[in-house]
């Protein structure tokens, strides 16, 4: 089991919760799996092409998938995923 | 939407934190419950230095970064600090509170949302706070809700 931290903005497909369970060897996988339960998800973390939107950071453990394998990186059983949009601006 | 609650010790120190970084632009968060927020939490503005930024604000079709020197990109933008922002929610899911409000500063310009601010505004939920520097002895300071590339005015209590 992984636990995935679902930010606010995405809450309104997780009927709220603001943590849910997935699986998934790797970060792909689990994004596919989360988007079966939660229909939606998938297309707000990632482009038409799959790849990762550029404004999501998601980390395992703490650690940010740009300096692991991104979306390749792998996961195992208790790991925690936690989906943060950025936050940026200007003038 | 009901009118936030701020402590003024915490509106002042936004002001602070405007002018410590001035002409750089300052960011950072405030969590509450239920509307009154009770932390603060001051962000480094990482815009200058972390190349996922520039990414970011390519993707969203808003400032273009590049165009512009390293060095003076923080005083025309920020972009959080991603560690630093994965820090501060873990400390409020610890201590059960909500996001609030996502604070910036603009060190040149009036205190009101810029496109780049709105393009790339992707928490609905969280009232959207501007310290303004214009005037550098009167700050000005006003919140809104962006929703839907919407800008609504937040009414800010202080407590
Ligand atoms: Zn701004």
């Amino acid at each position: 089991m992984i636990k995935v931290r679902i930010p606010t903005p995405l809450r309104p497909l997780t009927k709220g919760q603001g943590e849910v369970e997935s699986q998934g060897g790797s970060v792909e996988e689990m994004i596919n799996l989360l988007d079966s339960a939660h229909p939606g998800l998938k297309g707000r973390l990632c482009d038409d092409k799959g790849e990762l939107r550029r404004f999501v950071n998601i980390y395992v453990n703490e650690e940010d998938i740009r300096f692991l394998q991104g979306k390749a990186t792998t996961l195992k059983d208790g790991d925690e995923v936690s989906i943060v949009p950025a936050i940026a601006g200007g003038r | 939407m009901s009118a936030l609650r701020i402590p003024q010790a915490i509106l002042d120190d936004l002001v602070a934190h405007a002018r410590e970084l001035d002409p750089f632009e300052c960011c950072g968060l405030l969590a509450g419950k239920d509307g009154t927020v009770q932390r603060h939490y001051r962000i480094a503005n990482a815009v200058a230095k972390d190349r996922q930024a520039m990414q970011v604000f390519d993707d969203a079709q808003v400032k273009k970064l590049g165009d512009l020197a390293e060095t003076t990109r923080a005083e025309v933008a920020y972009f959080m600090d991603p560690q630093e922002m994965l820090a501060a929610f873990k400390d409020m899911r610890e201590k059960h509170l909500d996001l609030a409000v996502i604070y910036h500063s603009h060190t040149h310009s009036p205190a009101y949302p810029s496109e780049t601010d709105v393009g790339l505004a992707y928490y609905p939920d969280a009232a959207y706070l501007i310290v303004s520097l214009e005037n550098k002895s009167t700050p000005d300071m006003r919140a809104y809700w962006i929703k839907d590339r919407r800008v609504f005015p937040a009414e800010v209590q202080a407590i």
